[in-house]
């Protein structure tokens, strides 16, 4: 089981690692590491929901954070981004922190419907934000930007650099391989929270919650570090894509990205440890096969989630599962018949 | 003074309109363990419908009201239908569920961002709060005759479907679905019939609750997710299920929203709420009014 694995992530990094040589278009490239970004952020909170029990619906709020956190800290303070980024995360572990302490106690429920208002609250704080900063005044006074760029966003924060390294053509290269490896990590450390002794407490926790419970596995101990834990790299995951974008804005917190990272979570499978990447990739590859019918998207997405929701709640990994299983029942069953 | 005033009247104004959305909201979730995440939607639909019958007919606003909540409880059927219908027996029913109307709600907001982006009205049927012959006075601040009309609608609504859970048949199979589905099922109720009537009475209510709304905000297809966020709140803060308990935080949020945007500034409204509902909830994990119970299996 564990060996089958390895050699699928050992065929995809290769795949990933060879693509963009494989003579593909360039607007493909960007899709492709767009879609690494979403797929870290879905994998975290495939961590965060699926493995650890945690209906949270501020995984795109802590996204946002690390996106704005990054683009703050390089427009106010004139860090270099790779300085940034890892702040960001530190700060995306700490605002998930304080989230998780105020809202983990509470029945599931509960955890979902006050971190979607977590949400809706950053988006508004943003989406008002009007006063003109007196940071954004330091070059030319009769600038008004406000402090977050409030609804028209925040540029001019820097880049991850590539273009002064690899040039004017292939600069997004150096984007892609970055984005790539942040998802390799993001990858890794999922399947060590899962194989580590966290992952055996929510294991013996979903087993079984009285035993658990009553042998000392606390739940909200484990939730807490999990949801805390998780947020470094989706945060880091938000620095990123603001650096490749060199733009952030109110709609990395708005509803429609909730609900296409929701979709991949959905479709890919919920708990399932490949489901965020297929979810990712299924979902970015129909968004460009259906890029004509743009302004049905949302309509589209909303649909697929509730479709899944209905009839494959395990999504496609678990599906591939279940055929699998009842293909290897069917086949020893043959066997057996034969031999006997 | 004059500011005191001006916040109870809008406190009212805003408790009245969650209130409504969050009665339906705690019913439903007292029913069957069914958080509509639709609800919004059907919220936006209500002000729609309203303003559909009352412009193609030439209805006064009073009277396209209830045929606007009665398409609003047809469309809460639909949800019903759609969704929940098919996933009762899920095994985390309460999460997908979330999930499931979450897609659904995002959908017909987007078909209705894609089909009625032009039919966009500013505040349709807010009146001026200038002094006129429809409004009065109370101390300086003038209050129209509408605000009465909308919490005495509140009010009135509220009172009958009190009227309706304690007095009726169908309220009471309702309410006995609510302690214990299992029970009900054996004394014979026929409990799925009971969940459509609850999404059907919860969805007319939050179609009033729209049509309220759009008393002082624009109609637009996105109007209703704001207030659903809020009606969420208002029924985290009383205790999931906690019927009366929601009349009493609605009345609350609404009073603490119409502060802040009063003293502090609109924008930070919503802020307050939310810190207050986590910090309260800090205190009280299972909701102001809440008991700790054993969750359902």
């Amino acid at each position: 089981m564990k060996y089958r694995d390895l050699i699928i992530f050992a065929i995809l990094l290769a795949i990933a690692i060879a693509f963009p040589w494989m003579g593909v278009k360039r607007y493909l490239i960007a899709s492709a590491l767009i879609m690494f970004c979403y797929a870290t952020v879905v994998s975290q909170w495939n961590l965060v929901f699926g493995i650890a029990g945690i209906f949270s619906l501020a995984q795109v709020a802590i996204f946002a954070f690390g996106a704005y956190t990054t683009a703050v800290l390089g427009r106010y303070m004139d860090l270099t981004l790779w300085y940034a980024f890892p702040i960001a995360g530190l700060a995306g572990m700490v605002f998930s922190f304080f989230v998780g302490l105020a809202c983990l106690r509470m029945r599931g429920i509960y955890v979902a419907l006050l971190t979607l208002a977590i949400s809706q609250v950053m988006f508004v704080l943003i989406q008002t934000d009007s006063a003109c900063s007196p940071l954004n005044q330091r070059d030319n006074p009769a600038t008004c930007v406000s402090f977050t760029g409030g609804a028209q966003g925040l540029g001019g924060f820097g880049s991850f650099g590539w273009r002064d390294v690899l040039g004017g053509r292939n600069w997004i290269l150096g984007d892609y391989y970055t984005m790539l490896a942040l998802l390799v990590v993001a990858l890794i450390f999922t399947a060590a929270v899962t194989q580590s002794r966290i992952g055996l407490a929510f294991k013996a926790l979903r087993d079984n919650e009285e035993l658990a419970r009553s042998r000392g596995v606390s739940v909200f101990k484990y939730q807490l570090i999990v949801f805390a834990a998780s947020a470094f790299l989706t945060a880091m995951a938000g620095g990123f894509y603001a650096a490749h974008f060199g733009a952030v804005g109110s709609n990395l917190v708005a509803f429609p990205l909730l609900l296409f990272l929701i979709s991949m979570l959905v479709v890919g499978g919920i708990g399932k440890a490949w489901g965020p990447l297929l979810g990712a990739f299924l979902l970015m590859a129909a968004d460009e096969v259906f890029k004509e019918f743009s302004d049905w998207r949302n309509i589209g997405l909303g649909m697929i989630v509730l479709v899944f929701m209905i009839f494959l709640p395990e999504g496609v990994a678990g599906a591939i599962e279940a055929v699998s299983k009842r293909a290897t029942r069917l086949w020893t069953a043959l066997r057996r018949r034969s031999s006997a | 003074m004059n500011f005191f005033i001006q916040i109870i009247v809008s406190g009212l104004t805003f408790g009245a309109m969650y209130a409504l959305a969050a009665l339906g909201l705690a019913l439903v979730w007292g029913a069957f363990n069914m958080l509509n995440m639709a609800h919004g939607i059907i919220m936006t639909l209500g002000a729609y419908y309203a303003l559909l019958w009352a412009e193609i007919w030439g209805l006064p606003l009073f009277f396209a009201a209830p045929f606007a909540a009665i398409c609003g409880g047809g469309f809460g059927v639909l949800v019903y239908f759609i969704s929940a219908h098919w996933m009762l027996r899920q095994r985390n029913f309460e999460v997908t569920i979330i999930i499931a109307t979450f897609g659904l709600g995002m959908a017909a907001e987007a078909g209705l961002l894609k089909f009625l982006r032009e039919e966009f009205r500013t505040a349709p049927y807010s009146q001026p709060l200038s002094l006129g012959a429809d409004s009065f006075l109370v101390g300086d601040v003038p209050v129209s005759y509408q605000r009465i009309v909308v919490w005495a609608v509140a009010l009135v609504l509220i009172m009958l479907v009190g009227l309706f859970l304690t007095r009726t048949n169908a309220g009471r199979a309702i309410r006995a679905t609510a302690q214990s589905r299992d029970a009900a099922r054996l004394m014979g109720i026929p409990v799925k019939r009971v969940y459509v009537m609850v999404l059907a009475l919860a969805s007319g209510l939050a179609a009033i609750s729209g049509i309220m709304l759009s008393s002082f905000k624009d109609v637009h297809p996105l109007m209703g997710g704001d207030p659903l966020l809020k009606a969420f709140i208002v029924i985290v803060l009383a205790g999931l299920g906690n019927i009366t308990g929601a009349l009493y935080a609605a009345l609350l949020v609404g009073m603490v929203e119409a502060t802040v945007k009063v003293l502090v500034a609109d924008k930070y409204g919503f802020t307050a709420i939310l810190v207050l509902v986590i910090a309260a909830l800090i205190w009280r994990p299972a909701g102001l009014f809440g008991q700790r119970v054993v969750a359902r299996q």
